[in-house]
């Protein structure tokens, strides 16, 4: 597929979505106005069989991003080789736009959390980061995207601000950064901050990627479960970092509780409107 | 506390049965630091127990209402130690096997082997599939040794008790069979074909005869197995018989001749 290139360090593809199975013959049938495709990277990092059918089909139709949630570049165990081979397999099958996963850990000691585990914002953890990214760069051939989690718990000894810290692993270790609206949105009530010193915080030369999502209202917290429509004042959040950025590659994001294609193709295109008066006022 | 102390003592209290207080971690207004953590903890038995009932669809409908307990009892015992999370069913059917009190229903396990076994056949190495045409122009004279080689991902279970046919209820969701135990063992065959997931079961017969092509042995060889279940006269006659079903369930991936 044809792409189409703008000013960023890679290219600019427009709205997509999150390959999700529930989607998969509605997508081939009627794409309607979907640009460009996330896979989650984990579900075809597999030897054989019918999702890497599916895959090649979509690979013919749409321009693909890869988007793992195990890479665990915040772990202090070691790079997983075999992960990292198996990664690498992929993105030469695929051949994606580009590679992102989280600024997070899923476990230590071997033990996976299956979880996008925040780490405490501080100088050792941020050297430690950066040198991991610099490494799976190397690996990769190719810069990497990090995104933000949403969080809950809170460190006592944190030296940084979560947006001071993405800046500084991005800054240092020359990647992107996937910014996910919904996380900002959640960590920030979560945590008492403003979401717009968040947008203030990061680096317009640095992000290639958005993310929206819905979250749930738990009783105390808000809970990122990506499961539901994206609510008004995270749409607000979004005409802020368009703002703020210009022109980003963005995608919805809907990991459960799978609408019908047609519901989260309006969610697109609300998106899409949404930008639009705000990149041709600064075109 | 370096990194890694950190790192360890979260991951801790995320798998522990009761959360510990740990001092790093702040609450405030909103919530306490023990009902943040409570947000891991949940999560993290949550998307396991999920993925679970996803690959055991069998056992789910074999246990009926214990199988949460069984999960339960399940994700406190094994963490999680692959990146996929599939894989954390990799140790359901030995943990059945050997612990209390699921240990005393052996069909348990039995059912978590096949479960297990379709859902690693799912996503196995493609591999290519030999039709009944490549082999006309093998000659007569060369079929004594022709060596048939199965698909690599079929598995063979043996099984006392009729768990295939939960397994295909809970596809179909159909109501619960009734169990029952075979007179004597029974073998089930797993394999992949055009994609989709194939079970079934294979007589003594057959099981010979495909433990044999597993093993590279001629087609003379075969026939000289089935001799065991027939007259002689009769096995030539079965073996095409079965050798007709094999290529027919796509079981058969390449021949060669040595």
């Amino acid at each position: 597929m044809a792409i189409k290139t703008t000013s960023h360090q890679l290219p600019y593809l427009g709205y997509g979505l999150g390959l999700r199975v529930e989607h998969y013959e509605s997508l081939l049938e009627e794409p309607g106005n979907v640009e460009w495709l996330e896979i989650v990277s984990e579900n075809y990092m597999i030897p054989g069989g019918r999702p890497l059918i599916w895959l090649e089909k979509f690979r013919e139709r749409f321009p693909l991003v890869m988007h793992g949630v195990s890479l665990s570049i915040g772990s202090t165990d070691s790079l997983d080789d075999d992960y990292l081979a198996r990664l690498c397999a992929l993105a030469r099958r695929v051949e994606p736009a580009w590679i992102s996963d989280h600024l997070c850990w899923t476990g230590v000691q071997g033990v996976n959390l299956h979880d996008l585990m925040p780490l405490p914002y501080t100088e050792e953890a941020l050297t430690h980061v950066v040198d991991r990214v610099r490494r799976v760069q190397d690996v990769l051939g190719r810069r990497i995207l990090l995104e933000n989690v949403s969080s809950y718990i809170r460190f006592a000894d944190a030296q940084l601000t979560e947006w001071q810290f993405l800046a500084a692993v991005a800054e240092r270790a020359d990647c992107l950064i996937l910014l996910d609206i919904n996380n900002i949105y959640v960590s920030a009530h979560n945590h008492g901050f403003s979401p717009l010193d968040y947008l203030d915080g990061i680096p317009a030369s640095r992000v290639q990627q958005f993310h929206l999502a819905g979250h749930e209202n738990g009783e105390q917290l808000l809970i990122d479960t990506h499961d539901a429509p994206i609510i008004d004042d995270v749409w607000q959040l979004y005409l802020e970092a368009v703002r703020r950025y210009g022109r980003i590659s963005t995608m919805i994001e809907r990991d459960d509780h799978m609408p019908p294609l047609a519901e989260l193709l309006a969610e697109l295109d609300y998106a899409r409107m949404l930008a639009k008066p705000l990149l041709q006022a600064a075109a | 506390m370096s990194l890694q102390e950190f790192q360890q003592q979260i991951m801790q209290a995320v798998l522990a049965e009761e959360s510990p207080r740990l001092p790093e971690l702040h609450g405030d207004a909103r919530a306490d630091a023990a009902t943040r953590m409570a947000i891991y903890r949940n999560g993290y038995r949550v998307r396991l127990r999920d993925s679970l009932r996803t690959e055991f669809a069998g056992l789910g409908h074999l246990m009926g209402r214990r199988f949460n307990a069984m999960l339960e009892s399940y994700i406190e015992a094994h963490p999680s130690m692959h990146y996929n999370i599939r894989w954390h069913g990799a140790g359901v059917a030995a943990f059945l096997g050997y612990s209390r009190p699921w240990q005393a229903s052996p069909e348990l396990a039995e059912m978590a082997s096949l479960d297990w076994a379709i859902s690693t056949t799912f996503d196995a190495a493609n591999e290519p599939v030999l039709a009944a045409a490549d082999l006309i122009h093998v000659p007569a004279d060369a079929w004594a040794n022709l060596r048939l080689r199965p698909q690599n991902h079929l598995q063979i279970l043996s099984v006392q008790h009729n768990v295939d046919a939960f397994r295909r209820a809970a596809d179909s969701n159909s109501k619960r069979p009734r169990l029952r135990r075979h007179a004597k063992v029974c073998h089930l065959l797993v394999w992949r074909h055009s994609l989709t997931v194939r079970y079934r079961t294979v007589n003594t017969d057959e099981l010979s005869a495909l433990t044999g092509a597993i093993k590279e042995e001629s087609f003379a060889a075969l026939c000289e197995r089935l001799c065991e279940f027939h007259e002689p006269a009769d096995a030539l006659p079965r073996m095409a018989s079965l050798l007709h079903q094999w290529l027919a369930d796509g079981l058969i991936s390449s021949w060669s001749m040595q």
